[in-house]
């Protein structure tokens, strides 16, 4: 099967990875993901080494321009992170790594130039400087340029920073966590518990005279359980996922991660086939906004708009859903997972409405799309790490809070799928066609939640979801996510519980 | 730099830094990515790597490490750290590390003159294929044409006194276009990928592909939900190995995560079914001649004619199970641990031709795209949307889309009735067109709809929309 449109994941890092290499071409030096190193502590930590002289930065951003072109950047980055497995009762492994390294790039008109380097040495970018202007052979070069030390505006808290945490309270963690699963009913055979935290420190220099540095806390918790029935097994997920200190796990307990996990592999344990044929779908608020994040959110990002490919290509001003349709890109929640405090271009990060009551007010942008769409940046401008190309991403996407209340939205909903959580699913940016997969999903019968149904698919087009919202409940919760487009981005995505009308779902029985 | 030596010195120091038994993979490579789209180059991607990954056992207790600065007190740092936290995890005494000096003798993974192919050349490539496509008049957009490369060296030595390395290369190239006709868009892509730049299929070929997959969709239509054959195009077969490759995994088999652990030399699938994982094969996208962690290589039987005769292991797993390697320890790069994955991975031909399947079908899905998971390992569940061809009457009718299609493992793979002699082996992932007797296909409501009537008042004021659910 080919690699198609752009997909959210609900799998761990490395099998989603295995899985994105298209035919199975091993390309070198895949990136340093689940990388980083525990050794690194207080006097150490994570850009200490980034204190690069800007004579540096500035020379590599000159030598880059030297052929032509008209902008030009410099990323630094070095991540720290740890990531801790325990399965079946037992801590299997400890995977530390750091990785560094700097990615010069080049734009010249509406070529991109990139080179990288693990080395940062001003030998080194200056050959990256060097590799990342060969696009720009034959245009004119820029005169020099003076770096100013911005400052901006901080959307992340921390209260128990990372580094000052013992290994051992990390392991607590997971231990609370794992009992509390195994505790929850005798069905509950394994549980599999994942704990990753990271330091990711950044500085920005580019030829707009920018020159910026921070450094990131993020953790990832993830608790997975194996129910297992009669004749049935149900994997259970739940996650927790924030940029913040060791203090979320005050804030949401491990126990409670849990037990909504081995809550969710005991229900499906019961699961009947799900239906087949078109009906009426109720999503629960929370992660499930990650079908709009996804098949209404990529579309919206500018590179496809630019290169005019995009479903929603002119549409700008236009009404596009329905009335009671809001959505919104904010990268400045505080704390969430898809919080920064600027993008990875240096943009300011801000509330992005990108459609109000129905209608398309703004596409997300990174500096190159901004420029061609002659559009505001909007703080969109993302990348995995210092071996991609910034582009635009989406931060915490979420579907803004209506005013039904949940209750009435399923009381008035006659016959068809509730739908308590979604694993993941993909889009096809171009067609719009989008397609997702329940992790927990019941019938509904004269308003109410009946029996739970298994391995139902949700397909559609991503411009008729969103006219047939027919209802917005007002608790509008949010979940943390993986999604990917050619490089994968944290992201959140949130909404209220909403109704959608008639949606394909792919079930193994035909509807009664 | 002499990583080889690097690799076999790092071993001792992690024995001296306090380590009973260690492990390093040290991995070096280039790579080149270039975008060309409208007959411009949008980007071009160049950059050298390197890292190294320590994996240590200190009383049987594993932890791992990995960096990329290969500064002697950065490497020292990273040593300590594994060193440090192996206190933390659980004894296990099938922590083991291989021993197995051995190389698979496998040929013509690395083309050594990739990296002297000129950059202009590998931009031409993907500006004539991107032109090809857009030669049909009902192709209206390009979503951008690629190449990449990549050469990769590997160097693995550990504390058994083993020390191997091998170095592979790979290219693929590729075009993706869009269809418009009125307001239908469809969008079609086709790439190629090889060990061997020579080796790479002529642009024409690709170009035709693509656009076909493009404009060969326009004008879909519905059909009913419906039991009905569906025949698996192998750009599909991904969709139904996946799943049984995730099954076979032996962690989970150990585990009971897997829909496949009881069903060992039992029939899981119609006998026309033989599954082989294949790491040796000539120029093979996934062969090598070491698993990820110094294991030769093998060709295996998984499934023979429909008995299922195997798991995949790594060497922890496999001491586990009591078992030997498979060379199934796969590594996604230096960052990470040894996991379990298959090489060349495919589902044997069969007798009848593409052509003769279709002939066969009075009425049934030509699959030629499929969304979602694919079968779930865990409870062998299939579920996802679909589109293809509609074939009816032994010959393809009409374009369809927007459809789904579900299962269960068991009853699709007992009910393969045919499979085609079309098996393509130089993609790493694949299958033989075959065709699953029956399954069910979510299209619109089965002869049943809703008819809207829109009730408004003598002002032409809109009161309400009543529906009714009739029979049609």
């Amino acid at each position: 099967m080919k690699f198609r449109g752009y997909f959210v994941e609900d799998i761990p890092r490395r099998k989603f990875l295995q899985m994105s290499l298209k035919g199975g071409i091993a390309l070198a030096a895949t990136p340093a993901l689940m990388t980083e190193l525990l050794s690194y502590k207080g006097s150490e930590k994570a850009g200490a080494k980034l204190a690069l002289d800007p004579q540096i930065l500035k020379k590599t951003i000159k030598h880059a321009l030297e052929k032509g072109g008209e902008f030009a950047e410099v990323y630094v980055e070095n991540r720290i992170s740890r990531n801790i497995l325990m399965e079946e009762s037992k801590f299997k492994s400890g995977v530390f790594a750091l990785s560094q390294g700097a990615g010069v790039r080049v734009i010249s008109g509406d070529k991109t130039g990139y080179a990288y380097t693990d080395d940062i040495t001003e030998e080194k970018l200056m050959n990256a400087a060097e590799g990342a202007s060969f696009i720009a052979r034959g245009t004119k070069a820029m005169g020099p340029v003076d770096l100013k030390k911005v400052k901006r505006k901080s959307f992340i808290t921390v209260k128990l920073p990372l580094e000052g945490v013992a290994d051992e309270k990390r392991l607590e963690i997971m231990k609370r966590a794992n009992q509390a699963a195994l505790d929850y009913d005798p069905k509950i055979k394994m549980a599999s518990i994942s704990y990753y935290d990271e330091i990711r420190g950044r500085t920005v220099a580019n030829s707009e005279g920018l020159l910026l540095s921070d450094e990131l806390p993020l953790l990832f918790f993830i608790v997975q359980t194996l129910g297992v029935g009669k004749d049935t097994r149900h994997m259970g997920r739940e996650r927790l996922s924030r940029h913040s200190g060791f203090e979320m796990f005050d804030e949401v307990s491990p126990e409670e991660v849990a037990q909504t996990c081995a809550r969710e592999s005991i229900a499906m344990l019961e699961a009947k086939d799900a239906p087949a044929g078109i009906m009426d779908v109720v999503m629960q608020n929370g992660w499930g906004g990650v079908l709009v994040l996804e098949a209404v959110g990529h579309p919206l990002e500018g590179d496809g708009i630019a290169r005019k490919t995009g479903v929603f290509t002119g549409k700008m001003g236009q009404k596009v859903a329905s009335d009671v349709f809001t959505m919104v890109d904010d990268g400045t929640l505080p704390n969430f997972r898809g919080t920064t405090n600027f993008d990875d271009e240096g943009t300011q990060m801000k509330r992005n409405v990108l459609i109000k009551n129905g209608v398309l007010e703004k596409y997300m942008t990174d500096i190159l799309s901004a420029k061609q769409l002659k559009m505001e940046r909007t703080g969109n401008g993302r990348r995995e790490s210092f071996r991609y190309i910034p582009i635009p991403r989406m931060t915490n996407t979420f579907i803004e809070k209506g005013k039904d209340k949940p209750g009435d939205i399923l009381a008035s909903t006659k016959k068809g799928l509730y739908v308590q959580s979604l694993s993941g699913g993909s889009v096809n940016p171009i067609t719009g066609m989008f397609n997702f997969t329940c992790r927990e999903a019941y019938l509904i019968e004269d308003g109410k939640k009946t029996i739970p149904v298994k391995g139902a698919t949700l397909i559609g087009s991503c411009q008729d979801v969103i006219v047939n919202v027919d209802a917005v409940g007002d608790n509008l919760a949010f979940g943390p996510g993986i999604c990917g487009k050619g490089q994968v981005a944290e992201v959140s995505a949130g909404q209220p519980t909403v109704r959608i009308r008639g949606i394909t779902v792919g079930g193994s029985r035909a509807k009664r | 730099m002499d990583y080889k030596g690097l690799s076999e010195q790092l071993v001792k120091k992690c024995l001296r830094l306090g380590a009973d038994e260690a492990e390093v993979y040290v991995e070096s490579g280039r790579n080149l990515n270039i975008r060309v789209r409208n007959g411009e180059v949008e980007t071009v991607q160049e950059a050298g790597s390197h890292g190294v990954g320590f994996r240590v056992f200190v009383q049987k207790r594993m932890a791992f490490s990995s960096c990329n600065d290969f500064s002697d007190k950065a490497l020292e740092n990273s040593i300590e750290s594994a060193v440090r936290f192996a206190k933390n995890t659980t004894p296990d005494e099938n922590n083991v590390l291989p021993d197995d000096k051995g190389i698979t003798k496998v040929g013509m993974l690395c083309d050594s003159q990739i990296n002297q192919i000129p950059k202009k050349k590998k931009i031409e490539l993907a500006k004539k294929v991107e032109k090809l496509a857009m030669k049909d008049s009902r192709i209206t957009k390009s979503s951008g044409a690629s190449y990449s490369e990549g050469e990769e060296e590997i160097f693995l030595a550990n504390s058994n006194g083993l020390s191997k390395s091998s170095k592979v290369s790979a290219c693929s190239y590729g075009v993706y276009v869009v269809a418009e006709k009125g307001e239908q868009r469809s969008s079609g892509g086709e790439y190629c990928s090889r060990r061997f730049f020579a080796d790479l299929k002529p642009p024409e070929e690709i170009a035709e592909k693509a656009a076909k997959e493009a404009y060969e969709m326009l004008d879909p239509q519905m059909i009913k939900t419906q039991k009905a054959a569906v025949i698996f195009d192998p750009d599909v077969a991904r969709a139904i190995l996946g799943g049984i490759l995730a099954a076979i995994n032996g962690e989970r088999v150990l585990q009971g995560r897997s829909f496949l652990a009881k069903k060992l030399n039992q029939k899981i699938a119609s006998e026309l079914i033989t599954i082989i994982d294949d790491g040796t094969r000539p120029k093979g996208l996934g062969s090598k001649p070491f698993d990820g962690e110094g294991v030769p290589t093998q060709k295996r039987i998984i499934v023979e004619q429909g008995i299922l005769r195997g798991f995949m292991y790594n060497t922890i797993v496999a001491k586990r199970a009591g078992v030997k390697s498979t060379g199934n320890a796969s590594r996604r790069d230096f960052t990470s641990l040894p996991g379990i994955s298959a090489h060349n991975f495919y589902m044997g031909a069969g007798k009848n031709s593409c052509d003769e399947i279709i002939k066969k079908t009075e009425k049934g899905l030509l699959l030629k795209g499929v969304t979602g998971y694919g079968i779930a390992a865990v409870s062998g569940n299939f579920s996802g949307g679909a589109s293809g061809f509609w074939v009816e009457n032994g010959k393809i009718a009409f374009p369809v889309r927007g459809l789904t299609i579900a299962g269960s493992a068991f009853e699709m793979l007992n009910n393969i009735d045919m499979v085609g002699d079309d098996l393509d082996l130089t993609r790493s992932f694949t299958a033989p067109t075959f065709r699953i007797k029956s399954m069910q296909i979510g299209g619109k409501e089965q002869g049943k709809g809703y008819v809207f009537f829109f009730i408004y008042s003598s002002e032409r004021k809109f009161l309400a929309i009543k529906y009714y659910l009739l029979e049609l």
